[in-house]
């Protein structure tokens, strides 16, 4: 008798343990059990930055999993910059209503921030920690905030050197040179000696995007520079990687080695073509524009990793996207959103196509999060724009040795205003750096006191 | 005499076709801008004429936006606001300039106040009004508020107080009531302001983005110029000048076709002096 | 007047009243809510998403040390100068010109020369752009063509207010030469006869015929451009989005970047209000300057 009781008994154990794997395993899956519907409904996102394209990606992936999304529509609402997302979410929170809300919204860190605070967000730390080995390293640091994760990456783009070979094959320079910045200067010198002043070696922007692309996306992060210690006071004046940072772009200025012409508008575009920039260290995203503006310059452009210096060995920061689910009640679609951006993200073959379409209508093409995807061929296809070069795959290199970004903090949105006025004087010769450095500090000091201190110090 | 008059009226002729080429020449590049192929160069002396002309650039813009649906929208906001704004302007122009009741002065002055406030302040206040009222994304948040402007009652009174009160005593000591005589007296004559301000008003309702953009939720509730504005501004957007500049050509027709109408009506016929006598 | 005698009156012109109620109560709607809200708003800092917090008077004092604000204010004003001395001049000038009756083709250049202003600033402001460029600029390019310098127009902090000062007088001069236009022909060609029967000249004519029948309109077109100037926007923010640095930054521009760009709604609102005060202050004395001739408090009333 013992001996049936204990066959049973452990026939029982055993069934259940595997009914327990089975269980396990299925629910740590995305779509394979239970079919999985979203409530009708609209879900609302709002974007910017040719948004189009992420409605073509939503129709696309209603069009392949219809039985999820019946009765759902999917309407993406282009506004003029993450400024006016945040203006939205103001109003609707301050409207006392969180119904208003998109069910998803893209955003920047500084932003998402404060809206984490006011709790108008998502924690999508739980769903996003286990694929965090799967993406490139950098792709969740500034969905970070106080320790949780509060918006889902959607690109990451690295900072790049784009430079017209032409002009290096007629001067007989070697591109090779510029993998320091010390080496970046000494190509310019070259290039405007031989060229008699006609070629510059890349452009300065008179407005407020300088500090954007040269200083905050560029230069500083790869110097290991801070505006804020951790402790909130301010630094930026005394910090030693951003008065290297400084100091270097000031000797670009001083040499005369930078064209004076905002960049993203058509002046730029056309001394572009007429051959009178010789470089662009910018953000990847810079190649649709290239491609959008100066179409006819194909073949004559290539992409490399953006220069270092010496001794620091730091990659260029990169460029995040990132979308936010909002905290509304019932969260009705953050369910459909995260599995639309998991297929975004791990569907491969989905992917491809959806990315030839993009490519057939002129759009940006983003390159996969996912290592396992980056390495695919179909990433390292030739582009005949760069000559053959793989730009997809260049940028995917760009992405291996990055340097953190400067510590976003919620006072940012002003800071970035107040260091631009700063740098634009100096541009435009009504300061020098030294005086211009001088001000960063005291006005900082002056207007914004202090910057919270890092909650998420290492 | 005529020798002076002809050499006068030659300078005249100078400068107004001077001025008229300053006008013109921005407009010009606008329009010609937008009908060269987005690698056409388009700043130099050289650009002036564009050297293969295409309507591709239209066609994209129709093809990013929804066109007539902007349009209709831009259309009903304007047209209905202008309505009501140059009719109730003008009334309360009328009642200010030609009528002496207690506190005029000091009601009058409140609302040359009232100009002096930034619309801008209020954006957040205002929205939460709308969202009370539930206008949201519909019309009325945008004909409503501005139904009666100070500036407009400002320049109706400021117009109308050179109509002869005196033709009005007569008519009320006919019978006439006070609306009436608004209507048939004052409203003819004062024709010329009121199709001034109709056009201002059309022209300010319908170029305005800042409100539309504000309270309207829904792509296809924007209104034009809320579209196109929204093509040039995006941080990661790389619509090329050309096809802005389409976008704005677009947005402009209309407004020219209306100024054309318009016209017609701000030819006095009757000046007040003619009717005076 | 007696209570009573008042009642009455206001009883008798119940027309008046009703005509000009419909401001009125639109402004009880649209305007005091606003107007109260953003007042208390000074009081805080408020960044639109978390927890209002009370700072007193501490905006106001920030904005009198802010270098910025100050550099808006002296930029406005200069622009509010121009376009007094500019648009008013030439608006008048032209509608003079084209209020003559036997002028051939007075239709089209009146609808020629309106066109500035029925294109959207955003777009014009771009042409301008283009216009004013250092480098391919048409400007710059007649510049060179006649062997003079170039001029860096919207690149360097002193030259950066010039282009938006040619923009916005090239933009709103016909709205005030179209009001112009009205306000002439309120005025009696028996006048001008008379007056030229009496010998007098074209400048005599203008001075003590012209203006003074204009001077209600005038008096409304000083108010108009004073606020508009004051409240100039688009203009800068297109050209050259208010710099290099704070050079050509204007008051409403700093607002809205306060506001919607460093998300300081208080101190928005603060700027706002000291706008307010400053118009106040530039409109009575236009009021007052004004009230001598008659023009704002009207004498013929019924």
């Amino acid at each position: 008798m013992t001996h049936t009781r204990a066959r049973v008994s452990s026939l029982i154990s055993i069934a259940s343990v595997f009914l327990v794997l089975c269980v396990g395993t299925v629910s740590g899956q995305s779509a394979s059990s239970k079919p999985y519907k979203a409530p009708p409904g609209k879900m609302v996102i709002w974007a910017f930055g040719q948004p189009q394209f992420l409605q073509m990606q939503l129709d696309d992936y209603f069009a392949r999993n219809p039985a999820e999304v019946e009765g759902v529509t999917a309407e993406v609402v282009a506004t003029s910059g993450e400024e006016e997302v945040r203006q939205k979410t103001m109003l609707a929170v301050a409207s006392g209503t969180l119904n208003d809300l998109a069910d998803v919204i893209s955003t920047f860190p500084v932003s998402m921030q404060a809206m984490s605070e006011a709790g108008v967000l998502l924690d999508v730390t739980a769903y996003l920690q286990p694929f965090k080995d799967k993406f490139v390293p950098g792709a969740y640091d500034q969905a970070y905030y106080k320790g949780r994760l509060w918006a889902l990456p959607r690109s990451l783009r690295p900072q790049l050197l784009f430079y017209n070979k032409e002009i290096f094959d007629r001067y007989g320079i070697d591109p090779k040179e510029m993998a320091t910045f010390e080496g970046y200067l000494s190509v310019g010198r070259k290039l405007k000696s031989a060229s008699n002043g006609q070629v510059f070696l890349s452009y300065e922007d008179p407005a407020s995007r300088t500090w954007r692309y040269w200083g905050r996306r560029g230069l500083l992060p790869q110097a290991g520079a801070n505006i804020w210690g951790d402790d909130g006071s301010v630094v930026i004046d005394k910090d030693p990687g951003a008065l290297k940072a400084l100091h270097f772009f000031e000797s670009l200025h001083k040499e005369g080695l930078l064209l004076n012409s905002g960049i993203l508008q058509p002046p730029l575009y056309e001394a572009t073509r007429q051959g009178k920039v010789a470089t662009f260290y910018i953000g990847a995203f810079y190649d649709e524009f290239l491609k959008a503006n100066d179409k006819d310059m194909e073949g004559k452009w290539r992409v490399m990793s953006a220069p270092v210096f010496k001794g620091l060995n730091l990659g260029g920061a990169p460029v995040v996207d990132i979308v936010a689910i909002t905290n509304k009640p019932n969260a009705p679609y953050a369910e459909l959103y995260k599995r639309i951006w998991y297929d975004y993200n791990f569907n491969s073959p989905a992917r491809q196509a959806y990315t030839l379409a993009v490519l057939a209508k002129n759009g940006p093409v983003q390159n996969p999060l996912s290592r396992a995807m980056l390495d695919e061929p179909f990433w390292k296809q030739p582009d005949p724009y760069y000559g053959g070069q793989s730009f997809k795959q260049m940028e995917g290199l760009g992405l291996r040795n990055v340097s953190l970004n400067m510590r976003v903090t919620t006072a940012d949105a002003e800071t970035d205003t107040l260091i631009s006025a700063e740098l634009e004087k100096f541009v435009a010769n009504a300061q020098t750096m030294d005086q211009a450095i001088a001000n960063m500090g005291q006005v900082l000091r002056d207007k914004i006191g202090t910057a919270p201190a890092n909650p998420d110090k290492k | 005499m005529n020798a002076r008059g002809g050499a006068s009226r030659a300078v005249t002729h100078v400068v107004l076709i001077a001025w008229c080429v300053l006008s013109v020449f921005p407009l010009l590049w606008m329009i010609g801008t937008s009908i060269k192929p987005v690698t056409e160069a388009i700043g130099g002396l050289g650009s002036m004429i564009p050297r293969s002309p295409s309507a591709a650039n239209y066609a994209r813009v129709a093809g990013l936006l929804p066109l007539a649906r902007n349009t209709l929208n831009s259309f009903i906001v304007a047209v209905s606001g202008t309505i009501i704004t140059v009719f109730l302007c003008s009334l309360a122009g009328f009642a200010f300039a030609k009528y002496s009741f207690p506190g005029r002065d000091a009601l009058f002055l409140f609302l040359l106040a009232t100009m002096l406030i930034p619309p801008e302040a209020g954006i957040v206040p205002t929205f939460l009004i709308m969202k009370r009222l539930g206008w949201i994304n519909t019309y009325w948040a945008l004909i409503v508020p501005r139904a009666a402007t100070a500036i407009g009652i400002f320049y109706m009174r400021q117009y109308i107080a050179s109509f002869p009160t005196e033709i009005m005593e007569q008519a009320r000591i006919d019978g006439c009531s006070e609306l009436r005589i608004y209507g048939r007296l004052v409203l003819p004559v004062v024709l010329p302001a009121l199709a001034a301000w109709a056009t201002i008003a059309f022209i300010a309702r319908w170029n305005d983005f800042m409100w539309p953009l504000l309270l309207m939720r829904s792509k296809d509730m924007y209104t034009l110029m809320v579209s196109i504005s929204i093509l040039p501004v995006s941080e990661g957007l790389s619509t090329p000048w050309p096809v802005i500049m389409a976008g704005t050509t677009i947005a402009v027709a209309p407004l020219i076709c209306v100024y054309v109408i318009m016209q017609r009506y701000q030819v006095s016929g009757l000046t007040l002096g003619a009717v005076k006598g | 007047m007696t209570p009573h005698q008042t009642m009455r009156r206001i009883w008798k012109m119940r027309h008046a009243y009703a005509f000009i109620a419909p401001f009125y109560l639109l402004f009880l709607v649209f305007g005091a809510f606003p107007l109260v809200w953003s007042f208390i708003l000074t009081f805080n800092e408020w960044d639109g998403l978390r927890p209002m917090k009370a700072v007193g008077l501490r905006n106001y004092a920030l904005l009198l040390r802010d270098q910025r604000f100050l550099d808006a204010i002296g930029n406005t004003a200069v622009y509010w100068a121009a376009n007094v001395v500019f648009i008013l001049a030439l608006s008048l000038l032209m509608a003079s010109l084209l209020n003559d009756r036997r002028l051939g083709g007075r239709h089209a250049y009146r609808l020629v020369l309106f066109l500035p202003n029925v294109t959207a600033t955003v777009a014009v402001g771009l042409v301008f752009r283009m216009v004013f460029d250092y480098n391919s600029g048409l400007i710059n390019g007649i510049l060179e063509a006649l062997r003079l310098p170039v001029l860096p127009w919207l690149n360097s902090t002193g030259l950066s207010k010039v282009p938006v000062m040619v923009l916005s007088i090239w933009r709103d001069t016909p709205w005030y030469m179209l009001i112009m236009i009205s306000g002439l022909q309120t005025i009696s060609p028996e006048l001008y006869q008379a007056a030229t029967v009496d010998g007098a000249g074209r400048l005599q004519k203008l001075l003590h015929v012209t203006l003074p029948g204009l001077s209600p309109v005038l008096f409304f077109c000083f108010i108009a451009l004073t606020i508009d100037s004051f409240r100039i926007f688009t203009e800068p923010y297109i050209l050259t989005g208010g710099g290099p640095g704070s050079s050509s930054l204007s008051i409403v521009q700093y607002l809205y970047e306060s506001g919607f760009t460093a998300f300081k709604l208080g101190y928005a609102s603060s700027i706002a209000y000291v706008l307010t005060l400053i118009l106040l202050v530039v409109s009575a004395a236009q009021v007052i300057a004004f009230r001598n001739r008659g023009s704002v408090v009207e004498e013929k009333t019924a």
